[in-house]
């Protein structure tokens, strides 16, 4: 029986100088100043390249996600994996000042990660376009171009109630936003694609739901009586080939208004599928679809 | 047949098995994505003393992540083993009493729940999954003692439906979650390493070795009662007690592991299967040598997961199985003619 004393024993003294000479992760050692203009800046995804690039920041920053393709400059900076799946080794070669992630789980754990080893990083949450407002501000303040977030967003608002002033008066216009034909999954009213259909002068055809993008069958499609059918297609290459099949698709539903007046609209993803200072340029190709006559092609 | 275990032949045995996987770890904290000099990372030749990008990648980075990879490959292949003993069944994993499953659906509704704290440096996935795990090889151990006492039927049963209903609840969740938290449990369900505390680690692998070690203990008694529970009985073994003991302990340490990495799946399995091929059945042996085989296989695989899509990486469970399946099959071919399968 002594051995199991023994082992016991270990067990207990190697967790107790443990505590004693490793101790517990002291979180938030910031390495650089932060007051100083950040020289060194890699973003961890998409939206989050375009809005340094809009601020100007462009030069400055060292490193993005796989996907950034917007601006063209930004597809030749170095690549730091994806933006679910990036790579720590990658951005530590590259010795960023500053770190601007996301807030959902991935993004929080890999700034933890990053924080633990004493990078100073920005994590903002784009899930609205109010979040997309205050991501612009936190970034151009933590980056040292406040001056020019100002500007952007309020730029972004003019053009944005512009669009809107243009349609106040009118009824809204009904749109089943589809994420996923087969299994149907649409928009739900819990999404910013929802609030661009709102400005755009469109109201969600699908009710409130439990999911944010819920999977829908065909009775509710039935039910839910749009006048606009949208697909945002994910490439822009295949643009034509998911036109075909959407209408080949949409043609069972032949008592639904939008397929009957042919208003089924493919279009390209890459404004509308990400919140981005594009974000006017999107609602202004939802607007387009919504009302061909009044904002032409 | 495989020649008898003399204590001089398994220490010589243990002792190369330990030392290949030293080389092993260290072969792989020099591979990466990114090129490192070892000269650069052990130099901390920048001025006033700054960390070198290359002294950070290896020590803050590669390190942990190496030695997570052993310590997890360690536990799940000696839990295999054991799992594989007490069940007499080719097929057990660690998982198949509901770890699995248990571990998944706390990881679920820690994400679906939205928490955010952190206890004692672990994520509320970790802390929610060990829960998880634990509880439900309790419950099943549980409903495996009502169906009767050294009805092995009956509790495989049992881990099989509550597997099978936990699944299911992890669908639901899965279907309702939101799409980003759906990416986190996704790689959490594969199996998916990053770098840890060293003091996780420390912790970590404190119950991990001390766990593995209790199972040598119970090496000989193992062996017995692989071979049937009645003959063990009747020559004195008291084979309740050993079995609650081997069952907690390597339940335990497979939610560590759980709670560290995820599900990193086929370890378990084959490894154990693999070393018993090529070395024989003896629990004394077994331990040991799976022990080190699987932290060597762990840490080749998660290499691989951090190579092959660089710089982004895979979910380690994906690679083990890609690696795990062919290789196995190979030594199944090769091997088991001469081999004793516990049955």
């Amino acid at each position: 029986m002594s051995r199991w004393w023994f082992l016991s024993a270990a067990f207990v003294l190697w967790i107790v100088s443990g505590l004693a000479l490793v101790r517990l992760p002291a979180d938030e050692r910031i390495r650089s100043r932060s007051d100083q203009v950040p020289p060194r800046i890699v973003s961890m995804a998409p939206n989050l390249t375009e809005i340094l690039f809009a601020l100007g920041l462009g030069e400055r920053v060292v490193g993005v996600t796989q996907d950034s393709d917007y601006p063209a400059a930004a597809a030749s900076k170095p690549r730091v994996g994806t933006f679910w799946q990036p790579g720590v080794e990658a951005v530590i070669a590259l010795r960023p000042d500053l770190v601007v992630t996301l807030a959902f789980e991935q993004q929080q754990e890999f700034s933890r990660r990053l924080g633990r080893m004493g990078y100073s990083r920005l994590m903002v949450n784009i899930e609205t376009i109010t979040g997309l407002f205050d991501a612009i501000v936190a970034v151009g303040k933590a980056a040292g171009a406040s001056g020019q977030a100002e500007m952007l967003c309020a730029n972004m608002r003019t053009e944005i109630n512009q669009i809107r002033s243009a349609t106040a008066s009118n009824q809204p216009v009904k749109v089943l936003w589809v994420v996923q034909r087969e299994p149907l999954r649409v928009a739900g009213r819990d999404t910013f694609v929802n609030e661009m259909i709102e400005l755009a002068g469109g109201e969600n055809a699908i009710g409130p739901t439990l999911h944010k993008y819920p999977p829908v069958g065909a009775e509710q499609v039935i039910a839910a009586r749009p006048e606009v059918i949208i697909e945002p297609a994910m490439l822009p290459s295949v643009l034509d080939q998911q036109r075909r099949q959407a209408l080949e698709y949409w043609n069972r539903f032949a008592n639904v208004p939008a397929v009957t007046t042919g208003r089924i609209h493919v279009i390209d993803g890459d404004t509308v599928s990400r919140l981005s200072p594009r974000l006017p340029a999107g609602i202004r190709t939802i607007a387009r679809c919504l009302r061909p006559d009044s904002f032409g092609e | 047949m495989h020649p008898p275990l003399t204590s001089r032949i398994l220490l010589v045995r243990t002792a190369v098995a330990a030392m290949l996987l030293v080389a092993v770890m260290l072969a792989c904290a020099l591979i990466g994505p990114q090129d490192i000099s070892l000269k650069s990372a052990l130099g901390m030749t920048q001025s006033n003393a700054a960390p070198t990008p290359d002294h950070e990648i290896l020590v803050r980075v590669r390190i942990p992540r190496v030695l997570l990879a052993a310590m997890v490959g360690a536990a799940l292949a000696a839990s295999g083993v054991v799992f594989q003993a007490l069940l007499r069944n080719p097929l057990a994993d660690p998982y198949i009493l509901g770890v699995s499953s248990g571990a998944g659906l706390g990881a679920m509704i820690a994400v679906v729940g939205g928490l955010s704290w952190t206890l004692w440096g672990r994520s509320p996935i970790a802390v929610f999954a060990f829960a998880g795990a634990l509880g439900t090889v309790w419950l099943v151990w549980g409903i495996g003692r009502i169906t009767g006492r050294y009805q092995v039927t009956g509790l495989l049963l049992a881990g099989v439906v509550v597997n099978a209903f936990f699944s299911a609840m992890i669908m639901f969740l899965v279907s309702i979650a939101k799409s980003h938290q759906l990416y986190a449990t996704l790689f959490w369900l594969m199996g998916n390493m990053t770098e840890e505390d060293f003091f996780v680690l420390w912790v970590g692998g404190g119950c991990i070795t001390a766990g593995i070690i209790a199972l040598f203990f119970l090496g000989p008694q193992l062996n017995i009662i692989s071979v049937g529970h009645e003959d063990a009985q009747s020559i004195g073994v008291p084979v309740a007690r050993i079995e609650l003991a081997a069952f907690a302990v390597s339940a335990f340490i497979t939610a560590v592991a759980v709670s560290l990495s995820g599900l990193v799946g086929f370890v378990g399995l084959i490894v154990p299967h693999a070393v018993r091929l090529l070395f024989g059945p003896d629990h004394r042996q077994l331990l040991p040598l799976s022990s080190l085989a699987g932290a060597m296989f762990l840490v080749i695989a998660d290499t691989v997961a951090r190579m092959v899509v660089a710089p982004a990486q895979l979910p380690v469970g994906v690679v083990t199985a890609m690696i795990g399946g062919p290789f196995f099959l190979l030594l199944l071919i090769r091997y088991s003619k001469r081999v004793y399968w516990p049955t």
